[in-house]
């Protein structure tokens, strides 16, 4: 009664945690740099989606999980993109 | 429900479980009795939306004339019977509002999702039957809500029901504000209901599909409920986020949609059409999909390019998300960005246009069996080609700045909504009421009701394309009050007359539907000599539907098939041999 | 049952998602809450894009040190429910009560922490409507110490609207899954959830997560830019 789905590996979860506190302070850091606005900006959002995406592939388990799963994760994802990049651009030219 | 379930045996469950009336029928987990409920709410909302047409095309006919019978009305109203402006404008926001939220949308996806999808894939029930339930009960308080509006001071809202930011987020430009607050709400309330429901459909028809019932084996009812599920889960939260901030902005002061206070008013637009246009392929998706089943139940031929149908529905699915601009090319925004969606828009009509050929090619030397469901079915394909043939004047955007807001778009919306989906949910509430009720409704009647319907919804919907060219704005409370309208009035009468024909008629249907449930002739399990597996099992199916798992063996429109002796070949019937040893599809 | 029979995928069913029809049912929701907070989040991002000058500098108006140790509560939180549901799968139960608690109390804490920091924020003076006149807040704006485009504390209007609405929201979500997660523990201490069956945890870990994930995004566009 020890049978295991081959796909349920467990990470080591404290190590992820760990990432996850460390990228938390690197932000706090970045966020008070005299860089310009733009490079700030970038470099936060972009280790926002960091964290998040360790969040997702290992505590959600997404890193494991197969592909035909994976999808409906992936699928929201360009229709979030879709609506602000081009509303943004109403404010552009 | 869970795999544990469906293991220990469906005989179980097929046997009458010893359930109290209320469990049975009211607080039911079956998705046969859910689906029915939805049917018989959508039906009321449907009627109710049907009055305030005839309200509103009494008032463009024979403007500030008193209304017959309008003495009812409250002064608030319709002092003397005569429609006062503020509730016209609440007239044609919740015509719009109760026909697209709470009749065409559960007709098509609360009725027929529910109903069809388990017993179409072989499945006992859905994937989560008490979610289920939960959706039918959140949708009624929704429902009753909406209706509640039209008592509240001020009045119904009454911003269309596209519900534009800053007449709906201010009180002070419209009057109307607790009228307004409760739409939003009841939008809300009703959104949580949909995105549950399309939890289940997708789960049931991706885990729970019978053994044999491949992707490309499921009928095309299904794939479009299945695709239209997906949109309601991804379209409707939009709609529900722009809501609540709509909301907030009439209640706690905030400013998203409030240009003084720093917010965006085109904001709104383009939230509620980025839900909005999903939206309308929710609305015509699955009519799609049943008049397919028909089409070929009526032609007694296999669905003509079953594959490219499939792709179709996928494409209209996905390019329906980049097109939602076309409803703002005279709002004032980017016009590259509307460069784009004009584009985007003209292309969508590709995959529409290779269905509408699919049907015809379904019937082109088929075995036609002109009965009741086949009817509408004829008639959703043409009348679908004109609504969308008007659409590709609307697509291109220096066309649609002279015909934006008029009455060629009102002819263009009845006719892919009323001649489109309504046509099919005639059809397929005929064509499926033998299964939920075991007696058919009265075919002569049927075929009477269709006819009346057809021509006056023609006479009502047709001449609106001239009037809109001709100049006529909709939404206007009085048409004479622009004397370039006047030389119209003649033809707003006849629209308006033939309106009220076009009600009339819709008592055929009603009393064909009551008196079907008591006296129709019995149905069998299969009286329309269909191959779904919803037709193995007896008129209507026990709980559980099937008493033991069955096993698909293929696909869904095997008419006519060489080798059978029968012009039609169900799913689950063993693989038949033919002559030289070989198998059968 | 089967370990396999129940947290596998539908034995009798034609191939689907490979997984069990809760688990399915759970990510297909979450697709629709990650257009909920898009709604949301992406009205924000269009906002301060159009009208950069209504938002304050990192740090101005909102308490980012605190918020800070908040972000970490609920990362931590989504470790012990991660570790609990991983307790469960390897047949802890006993471990798997314990991080259940843990997620739940430490849920509730961020709950809680919010709710002082709103109270707060209204105290300075920040409404959803903007920054209330005459408060403490609108005098550092009329200063110039908040970075706003304007003097005008009125500018911010649409700064309290998306501030508010967006982490509001999330609080709601969190709120939620904390109820849940309170369900599932006492479920769990009732022995409801064995080795073979643990989808529940399953489940509610991944709602869980999200609203973890969500956090992280609004803790970085919101505080911190």
């Amino acid at each position: 009664m020890t049978e295991h789905e081959e796909h349920f590996a467990h990470p080591n979860y404290w190590l992820v945690w760990a990432g996850l506190a460390v990228l938390t302070l690197v932000e706090l850091g970045v966020a008070f740099l005299p860089w310009s606005r733009a490079l700030v900006v970038f470099t936060l959002v972009v280790l926002a989606v960091w964290k998040a995406l360790m969040v997702a592939l290992y505590f959600m388990h997404l890193r494991f999980e197969k592909n035909r799963m994976r999808i409906f994760a992936i699928a929201p994802l360009p229709l979030a993109v879709i609506i602000v990049i081009a509303v943004m651009t109403e404010f552009v030219w | 429900m869970t795999s544990i379930a469906a293991a220990s045996g469906h005989a179980h469950h097929a046997e009458a479980h010893e359930r109290s009336f209320v469990r049975k029928y009211i607080f039911s987990t079956d998705h046969k009795i859910i689906g029915i409920q939805f049917l018989l709410m959508s039906l009321l909302f449907l009627f109710v939306g049907g009055l305030l047409a005839m309200l509103i095309r009494w008032q463009q006919g024979f403007p500030n004339e008193p209304v017959p019978g309008g003495g009812v009305l409250p002064e608030t109203m319709a002092p003397g019977g005569i429609l006062l402006p503020e509730f016209y404008n609440s007239l044609v926001t919740m015509h719009g509002t109760f026909m697209v939220f709470f009749a065409i949308m559960p007709l098509l996806v609360g009725v027929f999702g529910n109903y069809l999808i388990p017993l179409k894939i072989g499945a006992p029930d859905m994937a989560f039957p008490r979610l289920n339930m939960w959706s039918f009960w959140i949708a009624v308080p929704a429902g009753l809500l909406m209706l509640a509006g039209f008592f509240v001071e001020g009045g119904h809202a009454g911003a269309g029901w596209t519900s534009y930011a800053p007449l709906s987020a201010v009180a002070e430009y419209s009057g109307v504000s607790a009228g307004q607050k409760i739409w939003l709400l009841s939008i809300a309330i009703l959104g949580l209901a949909s995105i549950l429901g399309a939890t289940n459909y997708i789960t049931t028809v991706v885990n729970l599909r019978a053994p044999g019932m491949t992707w490309f084996r499921l009928p095309l009812s299904i794939w479009a409920l299945f695709i239209t599920a997906i949109l309601v889960l991804l379209a409707i939260p939009i709609l529900s986020g722009a809501a609540i901030m709509l909301f907030f902005d009439q209640t706690i002061g905030t400013h998203f949609f409030d240009a003084t206070g720093g917010g965006q008013p085109l904001l709104w637009q383009h939230l509620f059409w980025y839900f909005g246009h999903p939206e309308v392929y929710i609305l015509i998706l699955p009519a799609m999909g049943m008049v397919s089943d028909i089409v070929a139940n009526g032609s007694r031929k296999p669905v003509f390019g079953y594959h490219s149908m499939v792709y179709a529905i996928i494409a209209i699915a996905f390019l329906g998300w980049i097109v939602w601009g076309h409803h703002m090319f005279q709002s004032g925004m980017n016009p590259t960005l509307g460069t784009g969606f004009m584009i985007s828009t003209l292309l969508i009509a590709v995959p529409s246009a290779i269905k509408v050929f699919n049907w015809m090619g379904t019937m082109w030397e088929g075995n036609l069996r002109f009965h009741v469901p086949m009817l509408h079915a004829i008639a959703f394909v043409t009348m679908f080609v004109i609504g969308g043939l008007s659409g590709i004047f609307m697509a291109s955007t220096p066309v649609d700045i002279y015909i934006h807001d008029t009455y060629f778009i009102v002819a263009h919306i009845h006719y892919v909504l009323f001649g489109g989906s309504l046509f099919a949910i005639f059809g397929a509430v005929t064509f499926w009421y033998p299964k939920m009720f075991g007696r058919l409704m009265n075919p002569f009647w049927g075929k009477v009701h269709w006819l009346l319907t057809f021509v006056f919804f023609n006479l009502t919907f047709f001449p609106m394309h001239s009037l809109g060219v001709y100049g006529h704005m909709r939404r206007i409370y009085d048409p004479t009050q622009y004397e370039f309208l006047r030389p119209l009035m003649g033809l707003n009468r006849f629209i308006t007359v033939s309106a009220l024909l076009l009600f009339a008629a819709q008592i055929i249907f009603v009393v064909n539907f009551i008196w079907g449930w008591f006296r129709g002739r019995k149905a069998g399990d299969n009286p329309w000599e269909d191959n779904g597996l919803e037709w193995t099992v007896p008129s209507p199916p026990a709980h559980g539907n099937f008493a033991t798992v069955p096993t698909v063996h293929h696909g869904p429109y095997e008419f006519s098939a060489p080798g059978v002796s029968e012009d039609y070949l169900p799913q689950n019937h063993p693989p038949v041999r033919l002559g030289a040893g070989k198998e059968e599809r | 049952m089967t370990h396999a029979a129940v947290m596998g995928a539908p034995a009798d069913r034609e191939l689907g998602a490979g997984v069990y029809n809760e688990k399915l049912g759970i990510w297909v929701f979450l697709g629709s809450e990650v257009m909920f907070f898009t709604a949301l989040i992406g009205s924000y991002i269009i906002l301060r894009f159009a009208n950069p000058g209504a938002f304050a500098l990192p740090g101005t108006v909102l308490n980012i040190p605190v918020t800070a140790i908040n972000t970490f509560l609920l990362i931590c939180s989504s470790v012990t429910m991660v570790k609990a549901f991983a307790a469960a799968n390897m047949g802890d139960m006993a471990k798997m009560k314990r991080y259940l608690v843990a997620t739940t109390l430490i849920g509730a804490a961020f709950v809680g922490v919010q709710a002082y920091e709103y109270t707060h924020l209204i105290h300075l003076g920040f409404l959803p409507s903007g920054i209330r006149e005459g408060s403490e807040l609108a005098e550092l704006a009329l200063a110039g110490e908040l970075g706003l485009g304007s003097a005008d504390p009125a500018v911010a209007g649409i700064y309290g609207s998306s501030f508010y609405t967006m982490t509001g929201f999330h609080g709601f979500h969190v709120t939620c899954g904390v109820v849940c997660m309170a369900y599932v523990t006492i479920k769990a201490y009732r022995g409801k959830y064995t080795q073979a069956d643990h989808r529940g945890i399953e489940v509610v870990g991944l709602y869980w997560h999200f609203v973890d994930l969500v956090w992280i995004i609004l803790f970085t566009i919101v505080y911190l830019v």
